[in-house]
């Protein structure tokens, strides 16, 4: 469109387009307070690690490098909301479309993807793994949908597990296939960014990846982990961003038309068969470049933490947790869990290294019994994450159904976006008269 | 290369003609079905009931077989006698059963009474959140007894009796004495389970409720108490199967064993048809033949490891798309 030039309604067309941009800008409000809370994370968590109370800091907060996870596995869990939360039907198999994704990245980086060499651009693959879990889903969905409630649910895990075993199996993807492959740190990172301009693209992975020293001037340096962070942010960013808009549109009305009464949308005239098998590809397709992404940046893929069931969990856990059917749910549940596992783990940066350091000796093998408190640090707490979220989550599935978000919308009356906005600013208004 | 093809197609099948061939493929379809039945029928009658896929029925069956170990290894010692040995794992059957089938009941009672009248999807989240604690405790108590999770209970598998380890020909085959007693305990339970379900006032309400749950309320019955019963035996069920997975060298007793024998179990019960105990024991005899001649497959001619895995979750994935409902389940309930 060209600017209108020294015409009289000229102040009436700015002003339209920028009630537009208002408009937009206060629908996006709250997802732009998300990013910018998630972009200072890295930063804040620096500084916050340089105060006298910093070593608690580092117990309690996830790492940069773990956050990293958080992004990827929390747009597969989205992804997986996308299906199970906005349709109804639990894709308990979703795990496939990930761990294809996934070790589509490791295999042509290994050279043994026919078609695709190992220096195919990191993005151009990203979008291939995509397109391979489309493929997937829409074969899996084209004699699943016939299915509904649990036999929906077992028949995508069957074909998960089928592809699960194969993977376990296949001479193919390395020596022993059981341990996964692994690119290596040797050779390039993949460069997340536009394809073909290197000033335009950054390098991802822990060990290989691009690192920026001192950026800002305020003694933050970013290291590989922060700059993977960025990255694959920003393409979960983009991804979210597609799918909310999908969410919105038309296309979404009728997945959620289909969740609360399918017999009523067929009804109505919707191909429902259709509009399911469409969602589950746009789904498997998310689900696809998470996976891209975490082959991305860990350069290593194994069949425990790809195809698993108990992977396909995760994005479960996190949905519950975070909010089924919110798409931006289980992302925060994911980030609740990843939390709780980082606080649990056996790792020096957890607590139980933390008590052993700080507490005394003396109340260290204090305790009745025969039971020292080291003891009860050791059984109960030194990586047991698992036993604490699985009560967690029993716990939401039965006093908390709708999960975070969900609850949060139910308190606001309408969707985050829209109404906190509108919330701060009656807060605020009242105040001033 | 079709011909190469065609010809170790036919060769395959002039070797699997072979009589030796077929009695050791149909002793070792006996044994894994007989498994699998223990495994799966537990879970046929709660899901058959209540319609509840409990997906912590895998660590019941792990549970199962470390309680059962747990008390084989204090009783046997190194001096009793092999009947008596016998008899103590009857024991210890017994004990697992009474303690698995309470502790079902609990959970019934607890935790999944509150969710019936909400989606089938927050029962599955439900026990899935159960799979997760059950397994962590678990370990925790097995690492606390000084023993390796992950690997099988070699303690628990050295209180078999003698004449079970050693080794019998049956037509030609050699076999285990212990697969040949695995056969003989899956049919004494399929037996009690039939007999349970078709000659017993419970076994009515049960067959009635799986049929028709509202009419079965409406003539006075009270299911609710009747759901407690079926998850808690459904729960001492799989302790059962537990129990005798634990003395089998296949399986042993180690914590992923839970997630081992839930996959099972669910290909089983889906396979067998919702509410159909029948189904449920055909659908084991169907799987386990699978797994057998896919096993057999495997050793002698294809050099693919997780052949007999993977054939058994596409025979799932055949059978509910052309029988969705199962094989003898009720046409209208794959649907929905």
């Amino acid at each position: 469109m060209s600017e209108p030039t020294e015409t009289s309604d000229a102040p009436a067309v700015t002003d339209r387009r920028g009630a537009y941009v208002r408009r937009v800008l206060a629908d996006h409000a709250v997802h732009a307070a998300v990013v910018v809370a998630f972009a200072l994370y890295p930063i804040v968590y620096t500084v916050l690690g340089q105060t006298p109370l910093g070593s608690e800091f580092e117990v309690f907060l996830p790492r940069v490098h773990a956050m990293v996870a958080v992004l990827y596995i929390g747009l597969f869990a989205m992804s997986f909301d996308f299906i199970s939360g906005y349709t109804g039907y639990l894709s308990f198999g979703h795990a496939l479309f990930y761990g294809s994704g996934a070790y589509l990245v490791v295999l042509t980086a290994t050279d043994k993807v026919p078609l695709l060499g190992p220096d195919t651009p990191f993005m151009l693959l990203i979008l291939v793994a995509g397109l391979v879990a489309v493929a997937l889903a829409l074969a899996v969905g084209a004699v699943s949908f016939r299915l509904s409630g649990v036999y929906f649910a077992m028949i995508t895990l069957g074909f998960a597990e089928v592809a699960h075993v194969f993977i376990r199996n296949w001479d193919h993807v390395g020596s022993n296939p059981r341990d996964g492959a692994s690119i290596g740190a040797a050779g390039d990172a993949f460069a997340v960014g536009v394809p073909g301009i290197d000033a335009l693209q950054v390098g991802i992975g822990r060990l290989v990846g691009d690192e920026f020293g001192d950026v800002f001037g305020i003694g933050v340096e970013f290291g590989t982990a922060e700059v993977s962070y960025y990255a694959i942010g920003a393409v979960v960013l983009v991804c979210y961003l597609l799918m909310q808009r999908i969410i919105h549109s038309p296309f979404g009305r009728v997945m959620i038309a289909i969740r609360e009464n399918e017999e009523r949308a067929r009804a109505v005239g919707y191909d429902v068969f259709r509009f399911k098998l469409a969602a589950f590809a746009i789904s498997g397709f998310f689900a696809g470049v998470a996976g891209a992404l975490f082959a991305g940046y860990r350069r290593t893929v194994a069949p425990g933490n790809t195809f698993d069931l108990f992977f396909t969990a995760e994005a479960l856990l996190a949905a519950i947790v975070g909010g089924f059917g919110t798409l931006a749910g289980p992302l925060f549940g994911y980030l609740f869990n990843a939390s709780v596992e980082g606080v649990l783990s056996t790792e020096p940066h957890g607590i139980a290294r933390y008590l052993r350091d700080v507490l005394s000796e003396s109340t260290l093998s204090a305790g009745a019994g025969g039971v020292t408190v080291a003891d009860v640090i050791n059984v109960l707490v030194d990586g047991r994450a698992d036993l604490y979220l699985g009560i967690v989550f029993i716990l939401f599935v039965l006093y908390v159904p709708r999960g975070i978000l969900g609850t949060l919308r139910d308190r606001l009356g309408g969707h985050v976006a829209d109404r906190l906005p509108e919330r701060v600013r009656s807060r605020f208004r009242g105040r001033n008269e | 290369m079709t011909d190469a093809a065609v010809l170790s197609v036919v060769d395959v099948l002039v070797d699997l003609l072979e009589p030796t061939t077929l009695v050791r493929i149909l002793l070792d379809a006996l044994s894994k079905s007989a498994l699998y039945v223990l495994i799966a029928s537990g879970l046929s009658l709660i899901f058959g009931l209540m319609g509840v896929l409990n997906f912590a029925h895998g660590s019941l069956t792990m549970l199962g077989a470390y309680l059962g170990g747990a008390v084989m290894v204090a009783l046997v010692s190194g001096s009793t006698s092999e009947p008596v040995q016998l008899l103590l794992f009857f024991v210890a059957i017994a004990a697992t059963f009474a303690a698995l089938t309470l502790l079902g009941g609990a959970v019934e009672m607890t935790l999944i009474r509150p969710i019936y009248d909400r989606e089938p999807l927050f029962q599955i989240l439900l026990t899935f959140g159960l799979v997760l604690v059950l397994d962590e405790l678990a370990r925790i108590a097995v690492e606390l007894y000084g023993l390796q999770p992950r690997s099988d209970w070699q303690a628990a598998l050295g209180t078999a009796p003698g004449f079970l380890s050693s080794r019998y020909t049956v037509a030609g085959v050699t076999t285990r004495g212990l697969y040949l007693f695995e056969v003989l305990i899956g049919a004494l339970v399929v037996a009690a389970i039939w007999a349970f379900l078709t000659r017993t006032r419970y076994g009515l309400y049960i067959r009635s409720g799986s049929e028709d749950s509202e009419m079965t309320r409406a003539l006075g019955i009270d299911v609710r108490r009747t759901f407690t019963v079926v998850f808690g035996l459904g729960s001492g069920l799989a302790g059962l199967a537990g129990v005798v997975l634990m003395w089998d060298p296949r399986f042993g007793a180690s914590v992923p064993l839970s997630v081992e024998t839930l996959l099972v179990a669910f290909v089983v019960v889906i396979i067998g048809g919702l509410g159909s105990f029948r189904g449920t024991v055909v659908a084991a005899g169907v799987v386990g033949l699978t797994d057998a001649l896919m096993t057999w497959l495997f050793i002698n001619h294809v050099d693919f490891a997780g052949l007999p895995e993977m054939v058994t979750f596409l025979v799932l994935v055949a059978v509910l798309i052309v029988r969705p409902q199962g094989l003898y389940g009720i046409a209208e309930v794959g649907g929905h």
